[in-house]
């Protein structure tokens, strides 16, 4: 492979987002915003609490799905992005899994979650471990009884979209939701690391 | 008011290489688009039945009032107008617009913006709405209603009066005391 994950993850977090006089920053396609890991997790933990047991696994779907899609089309601004031309894309050797190695090395630059992909069957599946991700620090206020990386798994579902689901409809109309992702362990449920398994919808 | 005379909001960004964290004045922070911040706020919306809104406003209050809080405690923040200047800063910082306080009082605080993160990135996801949708921001102005008067979380309830997603030229918050 010759994607050099720690020179994208050295070079892309030293990027510094600020507002600009309008208070906003325009980037990659999007308008970015930096706010607390705290702030996110706090509203997935209040709404997920606020439902009853048997909906607990759809409000935690829908979370997913806010993920999968702003990963879907963040996605695609970061890997078409100048950033990327000059640091991502003359590592770019063989498409599209070298893009998906260089993704995930901006997704852990970026201070989403330190994942990298470690099994990889082009266009079918793909396994991500995450050693360290903000969503599992759920587990300051107690081990909790379900996985809650819900952002992580919409990502990871997002970026096999992108790599193996077709050209890039701005609309999502087609090739978002493509793959799905399971997360098979957590942090915050007690295990080591974090494991997110993507396979075709 | 206010002016940006008052306290400056000093930024002091570090990434922990080890944790691949980053984090802004002591802060663990993440980047996130308007996609994601839209959807929560249209997710929050739907959930009528958990009370999804409030459930995403005290969200912002109780993080923003802490965040804010240690910073003002940090700085040696003391003064209104300061503490008015720095949330001003801090909120146009972090990308969630451009925030104005209009009015500081101990029973109303009310608060506009001429550009905000949620209602661009609405309009450029959805187009217009039809009732306003600034559910991040009335946390946020209820938590800085509160800091100001040396009140704790929930003491003032803020609605959005005018919204930039409606169509209105501005945003307006008001926050008045429960």
């Amino acid at each position: 492979m010759a994607i050099d994950r720690q020179k994208i993850i050295d070079e892309m977090s030293k990027v510094k987002v600020v507002g600009n006089e309008e208070g906003l920053i325009p980037g990659f396609g999007v308008f970015v915003q930096q706010l607390p890991g705290e702030f996110w997790n706090g509203f997935a933990r209040r709404l997920v609490n606020s439902v009853p047991e048997d909906l607990i696994g759809a409000a935690e779907g829908l979370l997913v799905n806010a993920a999968h899609e702003c990963g879907y089309h963040t996605g695609h601004g970061i890997i078409t992005s100048d950033e990327w031309n000059q640091v991502v894309a003359p590592m770019v050797e063989k498409v599209p899994e070298d893009i998906l190695h260089g993704a995930f090395a901006i997704f852990t630059a970026w201070g989403w979650a330190e994942t990298e992909v470690v099994d990889l069957v082009p266009g079918e599946t793909m396994t991500v471990r995450a050693n360290d991700y903000y969503e599992s620090d759920v587990l300051l206020y107690g081990r909790a009884t379900r996985p809650s990386a819900f952002m992580v798994r919409g990502v990871c579902a997002a970026f096999m979209d992108l790599a193996y689901g077709g050209d890039y409809d701005p609309s999502g109309k087609s090739g978002l939701y493509s793959f799905k992702c399971e997360q098979t362990k957590g942090i915050e449920t007690g295990d080591a690391y974090g494991e997110f398994v993507v396979t075709k919808a | 008011m206010p002016t940006e005379t008052n306290a400056a909001f000093e930024i002091d960004h570090k990434f922990d290489a080890a944790r691949k964290r980053h984090y802004l004045n002591g802060d663990c922070t993440v980047l996130h688009c308007h996609h994601y911040a839209t959807l929560y706020t249209q997710l929050a919306m739907d959930a009528t039945d958990f009370d999804g809104v409030r459930c995403l406003m005290e969200t912002s209050e109780d993080v923003f009032f802490d965040v804010l809080s240690r910073y003002y405690t940090q700085k040696k923040i003391e003064s209104i107008e300061d503490k008015i200047a720095v949330a001003q800063q801090y909120w146009q910082a972090s990308g969630m617009g451009l925030l104005k306080f209009t009015g500081v009082g101990k029973y109303e605080v009310m608060a506009e913006m001429e550009y905000s993160h949620i209602d661009e990135g609405w309009l450029k996801k959805w187009g217009a709405a039809d009732k306003p949708v600034n559910l991040i921001t009335a946390g946020f102005v209820a938590a800085c209603a509160a800091l100001v008067n040396g009140k704790p979380p929930r003491t003032f309830e803020a609605k959005e009066t005018k919204s930039l997603a409606r169509g209105d030229e501005i945003s307006a918050f008001k926050a008045i005391h429960k």
